[in-house]
């Protein structure tokens, strides 16, 4: 049997009054890759929030990592955090505090370490390793306000990465990113999954950002879900015509996807 | 020059100037110069109605104490999200509620006809009759502060990077940030006293600007911030022994001065390729 790795159930969350998430049933079980995908607005980040806590729900249950994390107090959630990495769909806006690219990779480790405890140099190694396995090492030394967009989410991607969680959410890694750091960062998704079989949540509402790891597809608008299942099935002309009108369809090359607009017969 | 007036003067605009130069290491980092105005004004209001109490001297410090942390202790309750208010915003709005109940305070002493004397020092402080006992408690009151940075180096530097980004690697960020309020509260009321309320901010904002100009790094952007900070109390003070200018102003300006040398250093390294 596989266990999940979330498991959402009944799923509310509002602000004011109004409905920002209405989700039945989602289940991720582990080590598998999926997609958030949905128009802005849709709940895509609130949701993976919620999954961290960072949201809360009025009503239902999610179960991520089998804790409940609605019902968890703050040291509790706190533990919890620490086997998940989370990266943020802004990138942190940067401080005063010229902090070094390998500096911002090792707060990830701030959690595992342990409250009042100064990271060793196991962690120490563990940031170079990641550092290097994501081909950061000329930057390392660099402050992380002048890296370019797409060096600075790598960074990001690496501070979760030595963070050794068991699942790892993303909220549009790629993100005002140009076509070559979008696949760079797609390529590396690909990677660590493959090699690391790492449960991964990726939100994004371009298909070509999906990679090809992630196999399954959850279609949010308006906080609801408009479809879920295996990324082939789902992606069908008729949705993406719901989602975005009727100027645009799907396009597959291999296990990857992308927007295309329509032609005057219909297709791509 | 003598020495045995001074020895406790220039001391205490060392420890000064380095203990709110580390603070400010971390408030500028946070893009929050305004926290020290807002816990600054809540001391002064703390002082203001201790001495309308009949409070005198060293004792206008556990007001000025209590009040500083209390407004602290709001700052850390208020939740920018939840407020939907940048953290600024909200220092602002506390910063003039404190701001108006010292001069509120203030206004009661010639209704009560009480002399204010006293209280008006706190505003422009009194570094240059600082006593060893002054020196003393902000040693204290530093050793605290070295003890939090050890303690919670990394958590801080998480902090500092991003309060999301930090909570998400698993960082009590309530209990950490708290603490640094109150630690703030603590560092610049024993330091307001002495130093003063205005010139307490140059020494917050100013070595912590020079230095991050100068270094890179969240070491050495703490180590140098304090060095600056030290190097603007010691300086001013000298500088106002020998030349008998006001002390508070011109540390205010040794300590700006700083901050325009350190951004033509730093253009020069960065031209340099560095």
């Amino acid at each position: 049997m596989t266990t999940a790795a979330i498991d959402i159930e009944g799923l509310r969350v509002v602000h004011g009054d109004r409905s920002l998430i209405s989700l039945d049933r989602l289940t991720v079980a582990a080590g598998q890759a999926w997609t958030i995908l949905g128009p802005n607005g849709a709940g895509k980040s609130t949701l993976v929030k919620c999954c961290v806590g960072l949201v809360r729900a009025v009503a239902g249950d999610i179960r991520v990592l089998d804790e409940p994390v609605h019902r968890l107090r703050s040291v509790a959630l706190t533990q919890l955090r620490r086997r998940v990495a989370y990266l943020a769909q802004v990138l942190a806006p940067g401080s005063e505090m010229p902090l070094t690219a390998r500096e911002v990779v090792a707060i990830g480790r701030t959690g595992r370490a342990g409250l009042c405890r100064p990271l060793r140099r196991a962690d120490w190694h563990l940031v170079d390793h990641w550092i290097d396995r994501l081909g950061l090492a000329h930057v390392a030394r660099r402050l992380y306000a002048v890296l370019s967009g797409g060096e600075q989410r790598k960074t990001l991607l690496a501070m979760a990465m030595v963070q050794q969680p068991e699942l790892l959410l993303l909220d549009e890694p790629t993100a005002n990113l140009d076509a070559y750091w979008r696949e760079q960062i797609v390529q590396t998704l690909d990677q660590l999954h493959q090699e690391t079989g790492l449960t991964i949540m990726l939100v994004c509402h371009d298909l070509e950002a999906i990679p090809c790891c992630a196999r399954h597809v959850l279609v949010l608008r308006e906080g609801r879900m408009l479809a879920q299942g295996p990324v082939g099935e789902v992606l069908q002309p008729e949705l993406i015509e719901r989602l975005y009108g009727t100027g645009l369809t799907v396009v597959r090359r291999g296990s990857r996807y992308l927007l295309a607009p329509r032609t005057q017969g219909g297709t791509a | 020059m003598d020495l045995l007036f001074w020895a406790p003067v220039l001391c205490a605009g060392v420890v000064a100037g380095a203990s709110t130069g580390l603070l400010g290491g971390y408030i500028v980092g946070m893009r929050i110069p305004f926290l020290g105005i807002c816990v600054a004004h809540a001391a002064l209001a703390g002082a203001v109605f201790g001495a309308l109490f009949g409070l005198t001297g060293p004792s206008l410090l556990i007001p000025a104490l209590a009040a500083a942390c209390l407004s602290a202790v709001l700052v850390g309750l208020i939740d920018p999200q939840t407020a939907r208010a940048d953290i600024n915003v909200v220092l602002g709005i506390l910063f003039s509620l404190m701001m108006g109940l010292a001069f509120l305070g203030l206004g009661l002493f010639s209704v009560y006809g009480v002399s204010d004397n006293e209280v008006r020092n706190l505003l422009w402080g009194s570094l240059a009759f600082c006593r060893w006992s002054d020196v003393w408690l902000m040693v204290a009151a530093a050793v605290i502060e070295l003890a939090f940075v050890a303690a919670f180096y990394k958590e801080m530097r998480a902090i500092l990077f991003s309060r999301t980004c930090a909570a998400a690697v698993g960082v009590h960020v309530t209990l950490v940030w708290t603490l640094f309020l109150l630690l703030a509260s603590l560092v610049l009321t024993v330091n307001f006293q002495t130093v003063g309320g205005l010139m307490i901010y140059s020494l917050l904002a100013n070595p912590a600007v020079a230095a991050a100009r100068l270094v890179r790094g969240y070491g050495p952007t703490l180590l140098v911030a304090a060095a600056l900070g030290a190097a603007s109390g010691l300086g001013g003070l000298l500088i106002s022994a020998l030349t008998d200018l006001p002390t508070g102003a011109v540390i205010v300006i040794l300590s700006s001065l700083l901050v325009a040398v350190a951004a033509l250093a730093g253009r020069l390294v960065n031209r340099r390729g560095g």
